[in-house]
């Protein structure tokens, strides 16, 4: 309000009945009264001044803002009388609202805001279906060609496929992730590019592909953002590239296994180079490029989709006429290539910071609702001297809105900090969006779940006020309040809040052990005292199997390792990377009969002393070495269990099989080993087939190496026996084992750890609210407690009421909370691991927590109602 | 807050309402402050009507709020600056239909109150 404004409007009315009383008081002096007698008559006539002031004031239009000036001033002398209620009810909330609004931050950067392209919803991922197999597929180039060339509705087609390129040259050999993709790709999402131009259709040609546009990131930290730099060339994979263009700094494209689990992208593509398939490469049968349609606003997906399969079959026929099956497509919106993989994780810990903030909002009804209980004594006088029930509740409403306020002003701080924390542990896919600050529509969130916050801890203390200045009079207020509908209305706030907080531990409690389970299951290979190094040679004229068999040769001298080998894809990333093939019997002939009854496997390529330094257990035959004249694998058990069911682990040893079609060479199994579990991945065992590196090669390997001793220290001196090798290669940091796993299930323990600490937080709330309820009962009842005392009652027989009455809401709560998490498990089996939704362990520590909780909580105020001194107790009001 | 108190006199008790319509039917006839409307009632009804007179300043800024009347300070008879009330085009409306409004409730009111007096002398 204006204050100077509101200082004249005072002093008008001051003056005006000024006037009013001088003019009267002259009046009766003319008719002959003495001044003092005149004044005296006038100030009787006109009645208390004070009181027309105050009316007049009310007819003001602006008076209900200094109402809530006055509430206002009134509340904020309450909470300085009482701060520890307003510091826990502000704590409170902060702690709800900053959780929500972190997590929604998050959603909202990753669920909710447009993608960062011209008309994004028209841009869909297609895959390949397999009919009967329930498996899909990228696509070739052939495919993307023949789609191309065909009349379809779709405005725009592009491709892209992962790449690995060695930069070298000025400074630091570097890896650098990147992507091959169809000239269009920049002009078909829609980006246009910070500095220099995308591709043209002649580099689409074999022999013009040496062309690059470089990521706005690597421009400014390798070249340190020189304006010179279009035009520039620069050494990828031993060969010369010249940079046409920078892409822009917020380009969005996917990374890692976001377009399709199949498709290994880095986590930050550096590098875009034109695809120029040679006739090679058209007729190669790799289902390996990411494909991407735009399609027009008014057309429907299901139309696209016949069109693509009518195409896409026709062509499989005229390459391959005996091929029988029909193919299916599949349009996937690309906001679910983005958000698909966190959409369920990011909702579930949305749902879980909602039922905190709930938690939140009833522990502050049940700490307001003590308060105007005990200050039912106040609102009664009020009411009685004359107040409006309405000024009464508008001052409950200001309150707790007050509270509410400043609860929201923390959170919004706290959601500043938390929504950084998310961004930096979260999942990966989180992360390539999260630019997550804070922004308008958070900020409204914000201030929305503070509000209604506000608002919803108003409603029951408010209904109170209501009851409290109807039922009673003064003084007799206190006492009724305190067995009557109130604290059953507490009460059951008290179930709801453990209920919710039983929810919460149960689902913390069930993916901790879950957590626990993965962390500690057996998978087949060392964890400790092993380093990786991850090395991707490239270029002509290289020769993979001898270098990474050299290098193993070298490292192995080194003191103090114990053994070391390579492998083309770590087992502990399957599933996310890495060629996968048909395994077939010697007697197959026929592909088309055979091959949807023929296990597939994931294909790793291992030089001579790769299972001695990971630590593979051999359950039959003998180990690969680096001298195999003959085709020979290495099979895990689980293949062979798949290949010969209920035979013997021995038996596969000797036996043929072919890899891929039923044309290839046959491959002499030479050994069974363990199988081996991804770090991440939950679901069941994936079948491996190893190969020699010389019969199987692969220009990136990871270098795999065993230490006697803490095996950090090493890394020196595997990093220059690189380099003595090769000295163009990029190294990238050298990990331990454990580091590498711990990585790979880096989400799963982030969202067991959040979902835990909300679980805390709820459960100390409930705590709180428990202690709060059976204080104030106590406290209500010194009287009648004291006055059985007095008669004979045993302190024993006191303090066990006393609990059994707080802990029954308590254990009521329990009760509905574990079913609902039970159900609530069931439905994301998906998240668990080794235990069941149900899990005897997990729920019984989390019964356990609860019951000793709120156990406690009951404990101190019944001990205290115990120990009263009878005397006293009669004598309190 | 607003708990009138009981006038100690005898007075005819003003109606809900009424005083508003006796303000604007005062400050119709010329600009006039607050004192001298209080003089004009009474004076008129030949001191029946007794104004409450800490009753009429929230009347009159309730009004003025409605824009019923409108207010200019200017120097009184005895010279003093006095806020001046005066009837606006909304006002005076108003006046009007509350005139006719309780013309016709005291018209009402008669024709019971002589039904009334017949039957008790029949």
């Amino acid at each position: 309000m204006n204050w100077l404004k509101h200082r004249g409007w005072e002093r008008k009315m001051d003056a005006e009945l000024q006037f009013h009383l001088d003019t009267q008081i002259a009046g009766y002096i003319e008719q002959g009264m003495s001044r003092k007698e005149a004044e005296k008559r006038a100030r009787i006539e006109f009645g208390p001044l004070e009181l027309a002031k105050d009316e007049c004031r009310d007819q003001r239009p602006t008076q209900w803002l200094s109402h809530i000036a006055l509430d206002v001033r009134y509340a904020a002398r309450s909470f300085r009388q009482n701060p520890g209620f307003a510091a826990a009810v502000i704590a409170t909330l902060a702690l709800g609202i900053g959780a929500n609004t972190a997590v929604f931050s998050v959603v909202h950067a990753v669920l909710l805001k447009p993608l960062p392209y011209a008309n994004p919803e028209q841009i869909h991922s297609v895959e390949v279906i397999i009919p009967k197999q329930e498996a899909s597929l990228p696509v070739t180039i052939a495919v993307y060609q023949a789609w191309r060339q065909a009349q379809t509705t779709f405005t725009g087609m592009a491709v892209l496929k992962p790449a690995v390129f060695n930069l070298t040259g000025d400074g630091e050999p570097e890896r650098l992730g990147g992507a091959r993709v169809s000239a269009n790709f920049f002009s078909f999402l829609g980006a246009p590019l910070a500095m220099g131009r995308g591709f043209t259709a002649t580099e689409e040609q074999p022999g013009n592909e040496n062309v690059v546009v470089i990521s706005h990131s690597l421009w400014r930290s390798r070249y340190a953002a020189d304006p010179a730099m279009v035009g520039r060339k620069i050494n990828l994979n031993n060969r010369d590239h010249t940079v046409v263009g920078i892409a822009p700094p917020s380009l969005l494209v996917p990374t890692q296994s976001q377009l399709h689990a199949s498709l290994a992208f880095a986590p930050r593509i550096d590098v875009w180079k034109p695809i120029a398939p040679t006739k090679r490469e058209l007729e190669s049968e790799n289902w390996d490029h990411g494909m991407l349609v735009r399609l027009p606003p008014d057309a429907s997906p299901a139309l696209g989709r016949q069109q693509l399969e009518a195409v896409l079959n026709r062509f499989i026929r005229t390459q391959a006429p005996g091929f029988n099956l029909d193919l299916k497509t599949q349009l996937i919106p690309i906001r679910e290539i983005y958000s698909g993989n966190v959409r369920l994780r990011l909702l579930l810990i949305l749902a879980a910071s909602g039922l905190l903030l709930l938690t939140a909002c009833s522990n502050i009804t049940n700490l307001f609702l003590a308060r105007t209980a005990s200050r039912a004594n106040e609102f009664a006088t009020r009411v009685a001297l004359g107040a409006g029930r309405m000024r009464i509740l508008s001052q409950v409403l200001t309150e707790t809105m007050l509270l509410a306020i400043f609860g929201g002003a923390l959170g919004i701080a706290i959601a500043v900090y938390g929504a950084s924390l998310l961004i930096t542990h979260g999942p990966a896919d989180v992360k390539s969006l999260g630019d997550s600050g804070m922004n308008l529509p958070v900020l409204l969130f914000a201030i929305a779940a503070s509000l209604l916050a506000g608002l919803a801890s108003a409603v029951f203390p408010g209904l109170q006020v209501f009851r409290t200045s109807l039922a009673s009079g003064v003084g007799k207020a206190s006492r009724m309040t305190a067995g009557g509908r109130t604290t059953r209305v507490r009460q059951v706030i008290i179930g709801v809040q453990m209920a919710l907080a039983t929810a919460l531990l149960a689902s913390a409690g069930l993916l901790l052990h879950s957590f626990l389970k993965l962390k500690d299951v057996d998978r087949g290979y060392q964890i400790e005292r092993v380093l990786a190094v991850d090395l991707a040679l490239s270029g002509p004229r290289q020769d993979p199997a001898g270098f990474y068999r050299q290098l193993a040769g070298n490292i192995r001298a080194l003191p103090g390792v114990l053994a070391a080998g390579a492998i083309n894809d770590l087992p502990v990333t399957a599933g996310v990377s890495g060629a996968s093939q048909r395994i077939f019997h010697p007697t197959d002939s026929n592909f088309q009969e055979v091959a949807m009854q023929r296990p597939v496997a994931m294909i790793r390529s291992v030089t001579e002393g790769y299972f001695a330094a990971s630590g593979a257990s051999l359950r039959a035959g003998r180990f690969l070495t680096d001298q195999e004249p003959a085709p020979v694998a290495l099979i895990s058990e689980s293949l062979a269990e798949r290949l010969w069911p209920k035979e013997t682990a021995a038996s596969p040893v000797g036996r043929t099989i072919r890899q891929g079609d039923v044309t290839g060479p046959l491959i002499t199994i030479v050994g069974v080993v363990g199988d081996v579990r991804p770090g991440a991945a939950d679901r069941e065992l994936p079948p491996f087939i190893y190969r020699p590196f010389s019969q199987w090669t692969s220009g990136t390997a990871t270098l795999v190496l065993r230490t006697a001793q803490d095996p950090t220290g090493l890394a020196p001196a595997v990093r220059a026996e690189i380099r003595k090798l090769n000295p163009n290669l990029p190294i990238p940091a050298i990990r331990t084992m454990r580091e590498i796993l711990s990585a790979s299930i880096a989400e799963r323990r982030f969202q067991m750890m959040l979902t835990s600490l909300f679980a805390v937080i709820a459960l100390l709330l409930g705590a709180v609210g428990v202690f709060g309820v059976v204080s104030y009962t106590v406290g209500s009842q010194t009287r009648e407690i004291g006055l059985r005392l007095a008669l004979g009652a045993m302190r024993g027989d006191v303090l066990r009421q006393v609990m059994v009455r707080g802990m029954i809401p308590a254990i009521a709560g329990l009760a509905a909370g574990l079913a609902a998490a039970v159900s609530i498990a069931t439905m994301l089996r998906g998240l668990l691991f080794g235990i069941a939704p149900s899990d005897p362990i997990a729920l019984g520590a989390v019964v356990l927590a609860l019951v000793l909780t709120s156990g406690l909580a009951c404990y101190f105020p019944a001990r205290r109602a115990s120990r009263l001194d009878p005397i006293a107790a009669l004598r309190c009001e | 807050m607003a708990k009138h108190q009981a006038s100690d006199r005898n007075d005819a008790e003003l109606l809900q309402g009424t005083l508003d319509m006796l303000i604007l039917k005062v400050a119709a006839l010329r600009p006039i402050h607050g004192y001298a409307i209080v003089q004009r009632i009474q004076q008129i009804s030949k001191d029946a009507l007794q104004i409450r007179q800490g009753s009429l300043y929230p009347a009159l800024y309730r009004l003025e709020n409605k824009g019923w009347l409108k207010a200019e300070w200017k120097a009184a008879e005895s010279g003093r600056d006095a806020k001046f009330y005066s009837v606006t085009k909304a006002g005076s409306q108003q006046l009007r239909s509350e005139t006719e409004g309780w013309k016709r409730l005291c018209d009402a009111i008669a024709l019971v109150l002589d039904e009334e007096s017949e039957v008790a002398e029949g």
